[in-house]
């Protein structure tokens, strides 16, 4: 698979608005989460009455080690809606321009193609969860007091690979399904911030557990809020379960477009 | 007990040494094995909901040849070349290349283009080139021959959105040639090309024929393909109506096997040369046109005899033109003098 990201590479590497979204992320994503980091423990220095002093022990200073990992995961989720774009994109603007057609025709079968598009997504998300990591470390470093327990919750950045992961499988999907750029990106939206959310949201509000299987919110309860006191977690089933879930929602998707894919004409 | 195995063992030996004697026997036999086709299609057929593009489609190409696919607008030859390089699935039917089910790697032998040159906007002609060699699995070192071949060599660095038409459809041709295929396809490679672009194809083609390579041509131009084919596969609405060298194909008529002449004919009144040829015998055809008369005759008829039957019946010509029934002329009779859809 790696000769095939070295193909999909050459595609890319000159495409300026690969550049814009994905260094978009890789800037963004640092400034916001030292922003905030920065902005919040300087509030937080200034306690002073009792309400603010119960109110910080309440939050548990998502900052510093070992919770700033679950903090870092969480915020990068927020700014991965980029990436995701940018890849519904990539493989959108093949569809429209045809050229899925002419890799065919010069030597690739469906699956190579598929597989090239996927070595993309590995790209993805290995370099964001990367980013996530050093983010954590940098801002952990930098407000921490102890040197004890660093890594104790550093499984955080492997529940951010995984959402990763989920997330852009779904864009995949969707890509591939709708074939048309403007389309695919307004119905992932939808997906991600409306349906998913309500339909959860739904299930929550009736006392069940199933909102938490919804295909995203799958991962998003992983990585739920950092603000939010341990109290008002919901939430009663364990951690992997719900990595399960997100590993079926993800063969799930890849049966259906990998079938579809091997099956269609390729047109536009 | 021993006995059994002795049994056993001598049939074991004779049935070997039948089965050695069988393979000497047939191999010092002058059996002939037909050369193998380049690709063969067997009952092709392809259904868009109820349109049915392609109808139970059957022929084999001949390696080391020209072969044309021949047909009117609409008629199902870019659908056949998008089935038979895996762009499109068939709703029936198979075909092979080389004698093998379809394969990937036979594809990265294989030089094609197909419709419209499909290429990376942003990208440079030369960099889109070498994505090419690389899903082919070619060395790069070819990119400047194919380049200097369809003469794009000085705008191989800009963009490819800044071609133009001709262009894109250079870039398309070159391609087709990278890695020195041994087969190519084409889908209207003239397209968009002024005639000194047409001429260079054509020479283009002729060359890569003589070098030994098959290549598979459509096209609805039939000029280029009398002009280049040696084989043709005439297709209307689908159906395969003739196949056959070009040769064959000129040179059949209808039902008679017999090589035929058009003839164009002029005079002062054209309504009574029309009424009086009518009334020639031997002739397949008498046709009004704007030029004046044009009848279809047997080869075994002469202008000589047509000449002197008009001037004995009181009509002088004015004009007598004797053309080798072209491509054209068996085209439309096959396919009738109307475009599709």
């Amino acid at each position: 698979m790696f000769n095939l990201f070295k193909i999909e590479w050459l595609k890319i590497k000159t495409y300026r608005t690969f550049w814009i979204l994905f260094g978009g992320f890789l800037i963004s994503f640092p400034i916001g989460f030292s922003l905030l980091a920065y902005k919040y423990m300087e509030s937080m220095q200034n306690t002073k009455t009792i309400e603010e002093n119960l109110l910080k022990a309440l939050l548990d200073a998502p900052f510093v080690f070992p919770k700033v990992w679950h903090a870092s995961g969480w915020m990068g989720g927020m700014f991965f809606i980029l990436i995701a774009m940018l890849f519904i994109l990539l493989i959108t603007n093949e569809v429209q321009y045809r050229t899925h057609r002419q890799n065919i025709i010069d030597g690739w079968s469906r699956m190579d193609f598929l597989k090239a598009k996927f070595s993309v997504l590995i790209f993805f998300v290995v370099v964001s969860t990367l980013v996530v990591f050093i983010m954590g470390l940098i801002v952990g470093s930098i407000y921490s007091t102890s040197t004890t327990n660093i890594f104790a919750g550093v499984y955080y950045v492997g529940y951010f690979a995984l959402m990763a992961t989920l997330y852009l499988m779904l864009a995949f999907l969707i890509a591939i399904l709708i074939k048309r750029t403007g389309l695919a990106i307004i119905i992932y939206f939808a997906i991600v911030c409306i349906v998913d959310n309500v339909i959860g949201g739904i299930f929550t509000i009736r006392e069940s557990q199933l909102g938490y299987y919804m295909p995203l919110e799958v991962v998003d309860s992983l990585l739920p809020f950092p603000f939010k006191p341990k109290i008002l977690e919901k939430r009663t089933m364990a951690d992997y379960t719900l990595v399960i879930g997100a590993f079926a929602y993800m063969a799930v998707y890849a049966y259906i477009f990998i079938n579809y894919f091997r099956k269609t004409d390729l047109k536009t | 007990m021993l006995s059994i195995f002795l049994c056993g063992s001598i049939c074991i030996q004779l049935f070997k040494k039948t089965e050695a004697l069988l393979k000497f026997l047939l191999s010092s036999l002058p059996i002939y094995i037909p050369l193998m086709a380049i690709l063969s299609i067997n009952n092709l057929t392809k259904n868009y909901r109820s349109i049915r593009a392609l109808d139970n489609v059957s022929f084999a190409v001949p390696p080391k040849t020209v072969f044309g696919i021949l047909g009117p607008n609409g008629s199902g030859k870019t659908t056949l070349l998008g089935i038979v390089m895996d762009i499109l699935k068939p709703t029936n039917g198979s075909f092979k290349w080389a004698g093998e089910q379809s394969s990937d790697e036979l594809r990265k032998q294989i030089g094609t283009l197909l419709e419209t040159p499909n290429f990376y906007h942003y990208l440079s002609g030369e960099d889109n080139l070498k994505i090419a060699a690389r899903i082919k699995g070619k060395g790069l070192d070819d990119i400047p021959k194919v380049l200097k071949t369809v003469n794009l060599y000085d705008r191989r660095k800009s963009k490819f959105n800044s071609y133009s038409l001709g262009m894109k459809q250079r870039l398309a041709i070159a391609s087709t040639l990278l890695g020195d295929p041994g087969i190519l396809v084409f889908d209207e490679p003239t397209n968009g090309l002024d005639p000194a672009g047409i001429a260079e194809i054509r020479e283009l083609i002729k060359d890569l024929n003589r070098q030994g390579k098959t290549i598979i041509m459509a096209s609805h131009i039939l000029d280029e393909v009398e002009k280049v084919c040696t084989h043709v596969a005439i297709i209307q609405k689908g159906v395969l109506k003739t196949v056959g060298s070009v040769h064959e194909i000129m040179h059949t008529s209808g039902t008679q096997n017999v090589a035929s002449l058009l003839i164009e004919l002029s005079a002062a009144d054209n309504d009574l040369l029309k009424n009086i040829l009518q009334g020639m015998s031997g002739l397949e055809s008498v046709a009004e046109t704007d030029n004046g008369i044009e009848i279809i005759c047997p080869e075994n008829i002469t202008p000589e005899q047509v000449n002197s039957y008009c001037f004995e019946k009181g009509v002088v010509l004015n004009k007598l033109n004797v053309k080798r029934k072209s491509l054209e002329t068996r085209f439309l009779e096959i396919t009738g003098k109307q475009s599709d859809r």
